[in-house]
């Protein structure tokens, strides 16, 4: 630090210094070309993705063979598919890393294209597939027979060329499809006097009063961080104010789509009724996914908003002592919707691979090991033909309970994908920071959706 | 000079207050750290039944081996070649005439400011380019480049008090600038360079963000990266999280401890003496 | 000792014969290539250190710089944008607010533990050799020594609902006042602050001591002789003698509020709502996450711009009065 003033004013350190940084910024701005290069974009014609050339459905060979994998850490059902394959063909093995799943989402682009994987767990792939970084995966479903399946299953991961999702090629496979819904806790329902499922939404408002009244913490909701969990409680309640085909749409980006309608307000508004009649704990702005559980396990809340893949967990640590419920219609017998979506695996164009991968994929499904395995530790339902193998399930676990809620959402064609899914920064970006400051009464429920909205419109560019 | 006991009794106690809020943190890490895993204590409480073995689940859980590994790889990378550049640049153009010295001076200065946040998107794609994202390179090579403002400073103020007689009295007797470099002048720098080690060992050890953005691999970052992931690893975990977190923090408490008159020393001097 | 600072006075200025024959103008230039001639050698000592600077620290901030002028999403070509980045950071209220929580957090990280080490340097100085000082020392350093993102996660336990800092809160009767302090929007970014706040303290304070430790014990036996009490004590003699050290303080922790992102991203990742985002955070999410990198460039040139613009007024003010 020797930086003597004095020095500046005679030939100065100044005038050179300041001469050759401007001449270099000047230098750097016009010699270049734009930054970036055009990806070799692997189109429709991806090598081997067609049967032609391959024999009947493709598989895992019998050389040795080493799958890179790249998943969400907390979600042990995946290596325990691993393991369990690896039993089955032994000439496979696994080098699976975990990491959060912001840095998955975050890393996506990247690492597909530097140091692609064979499997990828994706929450998001319409923008990765715009992009070409993953495998046109409709040459498999047609090999493997997965367009067989209940078509509504692999709609959500399918992007045609203008990244708009619903149809066009398949991109990702799913290892089970999620049901989300209500988790409560049976004893503290019992001192409210809830004994069963709340069939319509005022039914519902009326236990949470109840538990307010008695003192129970009603509802315990993570939102801290970069991960809004009141979105779940919210999709829940647009479902029954509205129609889930529409937020179905807005999710898959499809033309002059908007969450800003009149029935999602009222949703929010409905949400917000929750929040300023305090029927939330306080601190769950600061509250992570983990403590939620943490403090729903240890009898501290009423319910709280989640998806089946905690049902193995639940019946684990609270046996006997969970329940499950959908969001209550708005009247009796009306519209039931639930986010359901697949937990998500794409694999990389430039997947070392891929056949394999595939293969593996389909086994998940079809294995009745496999189906077992993802049952009884991931909790959801399994992909596949609606008549494949089902172990039995104790129907008043946890589990049992959100098998059912499944078959109740199919039938009511209430599926819907998750709306932090709709872009690839719309959750972290949009929803959390609204939903953050609707907690803390700093937005109001018509703002926060016109916010979301126009953040939405900022990012696909419509 | 008198003082009054009341002065020293203020200054006492005020001194005992703020190492009492410096190490609170520290303690709790570390009395939360014996919870049972999957609990969250509320506050600083000691648990019934300590569980020691968190320590030996959290060192296998993050693969602290590979860690260690990795971070001592990384800082024999970094702070050799650091130390060794930044004392020659220190020498010249502290000691010697350097043609321009005032401009390469103003360059680097100007570098102490830089946040690293600043250029961290574009060495992502240099780091890519060069085929290095993911090992130890990626980390090594632009930590080089980011020390050197602070590191060719804090030579160079080094040099420039040092007498010119000294080298004077050398050069009459034949000495080369070499020569001069290595037999006068770094045997007598000891105390500066090895503290320059010191800090630059830490900061090293340190880093976050070069190590989260340029290596996906966590058992390729230095061991502050790793928290990162780590943190993720457990959702939270909270007791295992403070485990970790202990563990990581252990050896660059260690090396401070080891090092700790001579470096708080040589670091307030040579502040001071900028 | 003479002044150590080279002025010329040293080996190479000897005129040669030769010299003397020329007109002042020649003479300069023939010096001036002498010079270069002579000093290549030393150039050749700063190379190492300059090649490694430019290629892994000027070249990216050159890199930046053009990045910053471009609608860029990492992987396809990048479209020209002019200064449309630049004037969002104008007109966007997330990216303008990242600004002014750096700028806010500055009272925490820096104001706060230079004013506090002020004051507890001033008032321990007096006994800067006992066993007590000798041990403060060294525990005062720690908070430096660890990974920011450890000071990150030890605070955010401690500040949590049922974190100790409630708990002694409780304690003393404030229970009242006990809440999530890092979930709470009016107490996020202040929460963090104090996280800063402790990192930086023990450094501040051992600086300002070791600055206090350098001035001539006469100084205050004057200054007692003339009946002044503490306060004018500290403010005629102490405070004019530790200026050099009260800059480098200020400049060290204005930097780190500034570009401050380890802490931040472990604690609150920026939220809730946006009430923490700073600069740092915001480049790193625009970059990788929203794969915007031509507006993560251009937030990325304004933060260094702005902490030369802080720092360098700085500087001149902590040399100004000691030089004069």
């Amino acid at each position: 630090m020797s930086f003597n003033p004095k020095n500046r004013r005679d030939s100065g350190a100044r005038r050179p210094a300041a001469v050759a940084l401007g001449l270099a910024g000047l230098l750097s701005m016009a010699a270049c070309s734009p930054p970036g290069t055009s990806t070799d974009k692997t189109t429709d014609a991806t090598p081997s993705a067609t049967a032609a050339g391959l024999s009947a459905t493709p598989t895992c060979g019998t050389d040795p063979i080493t799958l890179e994998a790249y998943v969400e850490t907390g979600f042990p059902v995946f290596n325990e598919l691993t393991a369990e394959f690896e039993k089955q063909f032994p000439n496979v093995s696994f080098n699976t890393r975990e990491d959060q799943f912001a840095v998955i989402t975050q890393n996506a682009p990247r690492v597909l294209v530097d140091s692609p994987p064979d499997l990828m767990r994706l929450p998001q792939v319409s923008e990765l597939a715009k992009l070409g970084l993953l495998y046109d995966l409709d040459g498999y479903a047609a090999d493997f027979g997965w367009d067989q399946w209940p078509s509504s299953q692999l709609e959500q991961m399918r992007v045609n060329a203008d990244g708009r999702r619903g149809d066009g090629p398949l991109y990702a496979m799913g290892i089970n499809f999620s049901m989300t819904g209500v988790f409560y806790n049976k004893e503290l329902a019992a001192q409210i006097g809830m004994t069963e499922a709340p069939t319509t939404l005022d039914e519902l408002d009326g236990y949470l009063k109840a538990a307010k009244d008695a003192g129970i913490t009603p509802m315990a909701q993570f939102n801290g961080g970069a991960t809004g969990g009141l979105a779940f409680p919210l999709q829940a309640l647009m479902a029954s104010y509205g129609s889930p085909s529409d937020i179905n749409s807005w999710i898959y980006q499809a033309e002059g789509a908007t969450i800003d309608t009149p029935e999602n307000v009222a949703a929010a508004q409905h949400l917000d009724g929750w929040i300023k009649a305090g029927y939330f704990a306080d601190d769950i702005n600061s509250m992570d996914y983990s403590l939620m559980m943490s403090r729903f396990i240890g009898g501290e809340s009423l319910l709280i908003f989640n998806g089946d893949w905690e049902s193995g967990n639940l019946d684990t640590q609270m046996a006997g002592n969970a329940g499950f419920f959908l969001m209550p219609p708005l009247e009796e017998g009306g519209q039931l919707g639930a986010m359901s979506a697949p937990l998500t695996y794409g694999i990389s164009a430039k997947a070392a691979n891929p056949d394999c991968a595939a293969f593996f994929l389909d086994w998940v499904a079809t294995d009745d090991t496999a189906r077992t395995i993802d049952i009884a530790i991931g909790g959801s339902h399994p992909m596949g033909p609606t008549d494949a193998f089902m172990p039995d399930i104790d129907p008043d676990s946890v589990t049992g309970q959100t098998l059912a809620a499944g078959a109740t959402v199919g039938e009511n064609n209430g599926a819907m994908d998750f709306i932090a899914n709709a872009t690839g920064a719309i959750y972290a970006k949009s929803w959390t920071p609204n939903l953050q400051k609707m907690f803390a009464g700093e937005q109001t429920p018509a703002g926060l959706l016109s916010s979301v909205q126009a953040d939405y419109e900022d990012e696909i560019g419509s | 000079m008198k003082t009054s006991a009341r002065e020293l009794w203020t200054g006492r106690s005020l001194l005992v207050f703020v190492m009492f809020i410096t190490i609170v943190p520290f303690v709790s890490l570390f009395v939360t750290a014996l919870h049972a895993p999957g609990t969250y204590p509320s506050g600083l409480e000691w648990p019934d039944e300590p569980h020691w073995e968190n320590f030996i689940n959290a060192f296998q859980a993050a693969n602290m081996a590979e860690l260690l590994k990795s971070s001592f790889l990384i800082e024999l990378g970094v702070v050799p070649a650091a130390v060794l550049i930044s004392t020659l640049a220190g020498f010249a153009l502290g000691h010697l005439k350097v043609p321009f010295s005032r401009t390469i001076f103003v360059i680097f200065i100007l570098g102490l400011t830089l946040p690293f946040e600043g250029i961290i998107v574009p060495l992502y794609y240099q780091i890519r380019s060069y085929g290095l994202l993911n090992t130890q390179w990626a980390i090594i090579l632009p930590l080089l480049g980011l020390f050197m403002p602070f590191a060719v400073m804090w030579m160079r103020a080094h040099f420039v008090n040092m007498p010119v007689d000294l080298s004077e009295a050398a050069r009459v007797d034949g000495a080369s600038t070499w020569q001069l470099f290595w037999r006068v002048h770094v045997p007598l720098s000891m105390p500066a360079i090895s503290s320059l080690a010191i800090l630059l060992f830490l900061w090293t050890w340190n880093q976050f963000l070069l190590a989260i953005v340029l290596v996906d691999d966590p058992s390729k970052r230095t061991m502050a990266g790793a928290l990162g992931a780590f943190q993720g690893q457990w959702g939270t975990d909270i007791p295992m999280l403070c485990a970790g977190s202990l563990l990581i923090l252990t050896p660059t408490l260690l090396v401070f401890l080891a090092f700790q008159r001579q470096f708080v020393a040589a670091l307030l001097q040579g502040a001071v003496k900028g | 000792m003479t002044d150590s600072r080279r002025t010329g006075s040293g080996l190479n200025r000897r005129p040669s014969a030769s010299d003397r024959s020329l007109t002042p103008e020649a003479r300069r230039r023939a010096d001036r290539a002498r010079r270069l001639r002579r000093g290549l050698p030393a150039l050749g000592l700063v190379a190492p250190a300059a090649i490694v600077y430019a290629v892994f620290v000027l070249s990216p901030l050159f890199a930046t710089i053009q990045y910053s002028f471009y609608d860029w999403n990492g992987v396809t070509p990048g479209t020209w944008a002019g200064l449309d980045n630049y004037k969002r950071l104008f007109t966007d209220e997330e990216l303008f607010g990242s600004i002014v929580n750096a700028f806010q957090l500055i009272l925490y990280f820096s104001v706060i533990p230079v004013t506090f080490g002020l004051i507890a340097a001033a008032l321990i100085r007096k006994f800067g050799a006992s066993r007590l000082a000798l041990v403060s020392r060294t525990v005062l350093f720690l908070p430096q020594v660890i990974p920011l993102v450890a000071a990150g996660i030890m605070w955010t336990w401690l500040m949590a609902r049922d974190g100790a800092v409630n708990q002694f809160f409780r304690l003393i009767g404030l229970g009242g006042i006990t809440r999530a302090w890092l979930g709470d929007f009016d107490t996020a970014l202040p929460a963090v602050g104090v996280i800063g706040a402790w990192v930086s303290l023990g450094l501040c304070m051992l600086l300002l001591l070791a600055g206090m430790s350098k001035i001539d014990p006469a100084l205050y036996e004057a200054a007692r002789l003339d009946g002044a009490g503490a306060i004018s004590e500290f403010r005629a003699v102490t405070l004019p003698a530790v200026r050099q050290e009260l800059g480098v303080a200020v400049i060290i922790t204005v930097i780190s509020a500034l570009r401050s992102f380890d802490i931040i991203y472990i604690s609150t990742q920026g939220g809730p709502g946006n009430s923490t985002l700073v600069p740092g955070l915001e480049i790193y999410y625009l970059a990788f996450f929203q794969r915007e990198v031509g507006q993560a460039s251009a937030l990325a040139v304004a933060l260094t711009v702005l902490v030369l613009a802080v720092v360098l007024p700085l500087n001149r003010l902590a040399r100004g009065k000691e030089d004069s």
